[in-house]
């Protein structure tokens, strides 16, 4: 028998070896290269890590494809660099002034349909409404972040953030390039002017803000505000929440003239080769038991009206008809159309 | 002399195709689509109509706000250069003249060590010894020399200093090698005739190191204007300088024509100091060929 097989050699032993070692990486490939692959764009940290340990494997077992999620910002640049008929992503998630951008320039389709993604019927009015284009999976809502530790006493109002006590601990976004930042000069236009669209009122109430230090990401003003860096400053809800457990004296305030609506929104491309597959994915992500895992993690309020929260998570987050009445929401659109203008203005409103 | 002998194709010259190629392709290629994405009005392949325009390059001359940022940009690698040069030169100098073996080895390990750290790593080290939070203004403050927190950070000077610990290694290792190739015996010669040592340095050492201080003073120079990390985590973006502009105009206006023509306008400033430099080298060592 032994002789039948013939001596082992160093050569047929390297050879197994290394097609064995091929065999065991490739396996996995292999098996799965039939299954078609949905491109997406998705969050890092917590987000990342849910959807990469049980939504996305849930989703992928479902409907038996593949998710190849990217989550290295910025998207938009990307898809805008690929081509219209075979583009990078199959559905796009990001925020919804993007989504405008990409809308107006014809790389994803402006709105969901209803009879393709059933789910859609169950969603509250402003995942869906004309400010929106595609569909609102969660939304946050923008107000302000506070110490708790400071003595800064019962915040209600936006225009406390130009209070004098806050100077040198203000916190703020490089408006040209952060979604809260944008939402935020609207909200002074609504504060100081004639409304969202009054951008000499939201420059002038911009400037009276300095001094102020400005981060580009969330993330970032997240760390300023847990270290002391910053005592005030206008972020999201989730960006406060999330430390929740962990005895953070930081609070969230929602100001009493409403707060903003950070939405996260997924859309469609129209050169998808995967469209029924992306329409499955767009409607797993509205699935009650999917929005209630998502929204209990990274503390974004669930669009779907069916989504029972945990009392814990149902107390703080935008979860009834009422709550999500606060919510309001900017006009994307309109702001795209300036956007060149407002850049070059508030570059030269927050220099050193 | 026959033509054909003049022709024929040299056999090592095969050897410099992988490399030409490699230069092609990932130096030319993407420049010469840079300066052309910055004179059409939008991405030929993925759109249908797309013209040529100026418009881009009139809106940077029609508007002084880009003109400021260029200056800016210049600035912050001007005053980083100088620095970089004011404290590399004597750590070079000595680097390239000290004796002891060991003594060198340790000085290019100082040298050399912060290099072996992440640029990124490095300016958030800085971000915690220069915030309003951070060492310097905490230790002030406890020693009562100061009621409120300096303002080290998101200012040209915070980015200066982030810039000059990153780019410091680059001058000193240019410098190192043109003052060690230098004869120790010119600055004795210089001394026996009755020159003070200073001026012995002043007038052999340091003409001589002119084509050294000239090629760190470019290297610094190139590398401070076309940072990103250090002027965003350091400026807060409150100074704006020309790569976080075009990151701008990339990633949030998904305007890829302008911030080609930033990207090209950066290059050509770049351009424009090799040539000065090649022309002052020239002058320096006299080989006008240079030029």
């Amino acid at each position: 028998m032994m002789k039948a097989l013939g001596p082992l050699s160093r050569r047929r032993f390297l050879t197994a070896s290394a097609s064995l070692g091929i065999g065991t990486i490739a396996a996995p490939y292999v098996a799965r290269a039939d299954d078609p692959t949905l491109r997406i764009t998705g969050w890092g940290g917590k987000w990342g890590e849910i959807m990469k340990a049980e939504i996305g494997p849930a989703f992928e077992n479902e409907f038996k494809c593949k998710l190849q999620i990217d989550s290295a910002f910025p998207y938009l640049p990307k898809l805008q660099a690929s081509s219209r008929s075979a583009p990078i992503y199959d559905v796009m998630h990001t925020n919804s002034n993007e989504q405008w951008a990409a809308a107006e320039m014809g790389l994803v389709e402006p709105k969901i349909d209803a009879k393709l993604v059933p789910n859609l019927a169950d969603v509250y009015p402003y995942a869906v409404s004309d400010k929106i284009v595609g569909v609102s999976i969660f939304t946050s809502a923008i107000g302000l972040g506070m110490r708790t530790d400071k003595g800064y006493g019962n915040i209600t109002s936006w225009k406390e953030l130009w209070d004098a006590k806050y100077n040198g601990v203000r916190g703020g976004y490089v408006i040209p390039v952060n979604s809260l930042g944008q939402a935020f000069l609207m909200m002074c236009g609504t504060l100081f002017g004639k409304g969202q669209t009054d951008l000499d009122a939201a420059y002038t109430a911009l400037e009276k803000l300095k001094p102020i230090k400005i981060v580009d990401f969330t993330g970032a003003m997240e760390k300023m505000l847990l270290s002391g860096e910053v005592g005030l400053c206008v972020i999201h809800d989730s960006g406060i929440y999330r430390y929740d457990g962990q005895n953070q004296p930081t609070d969230f305030v929602s100001p009493s003239e409403g707060v903003l609506s950070l939405e996260q929104v997924l859309t469609i491309t129209p050169g998808s080769k995967m469209k029924e597959l992306a329409n499955a994915y767009v409607n797993y992500m509205l699935r009650p038991e999917v929005q209630k895992r998502l929204a209990e993690t990274v503390w974004y309020s669930p669009a779907n009206k069916k989504v029972k929260l945990d009392a814990k998570y149902d107390a703080k987050l935008l979860t009834t008809p009422e709550k999500v009445s606060k919510l309001i929401q900017v006009d994307w659109k309109w702001y795209n159309e300036r956007k060149d203008e407002i850049d070059q203005r508030v570059n030269r409103i927050f220099r050193a | 002399m026959s033509s054909t002998a003049t022709t024929r194709p040299n056999g090592l010259a095969l050897f410099i195709l992988p490399s030409a190629l490699l230069f092609a392709l990932f130096f030319f290629l993407p420049i010469g689509l840079m300066a052309l994405m910055s004179v059409l009005t939008g991405n030929p392949v993925v759109m249908p109509k797309v013209a040529f325009t100026a418009r881009h390059y009139a809106r940077m001359v029609g508007d002084p706000y880009y003109l400021e940022v260029i200056w800016t940009t210049i600035r912050i690698g001007l005053v980083t250069t100088l620095v970089a040069l004011l404290i590399g030169y004597p750590l070079a100098h000595w680097m390239a003249r000290i004796k002891s073996r060991a003594g060198h080895a340790l000085l290019l390990m100082a040298v050399l060590a912060p290099m072996l750290t992440g640029i990124v790593v490095r300016t958030f080290a800085w971000m915690t010894l220069l915030s309003d939070k951070g060492v310097v203004n905490q230790t002030l403050m406890s020693l009562g020399l100061i009621a409120q927190p300096l303002k080290l950070m998101y200012t040209e000077t915070g980015i200066v200093v982030g810039l000059v610990h990153i780019y410091v290694p680059f001058m000193v290792l240019t410098l190192t090698g043109v003052i060690g190739r230098i004869d120790e015996r010119l600055e004795q010669a210089a001394e026996n005739l009755g020159a003070s040592p200073l001026r012995a340095f002043l007038e052999v050492t340091l003409p001589l190191s002119l084509p050294g201080i000239l090629a760190g003073s470019l290297l610094v120079f190139a590398l401070a204007i076309s940072a990103y990390v250090t002027p965003i985590l350091l400026g807060g973006f409150q100074i704006m300088t020309l790569p976080i502009l075009i990151y701008q105009q990339i990633s949030a206006n998904f305007n890829v024509g302008f911030a080609a023509a930033l990207g090209i306008v950066l290059l050509v400033i770049s351009l424009m100091l090799v040539i000065a430099y090649n022309r002052a080298l020239g002058l320096v060592s006299g080989q006008r060929e240079l030029q």
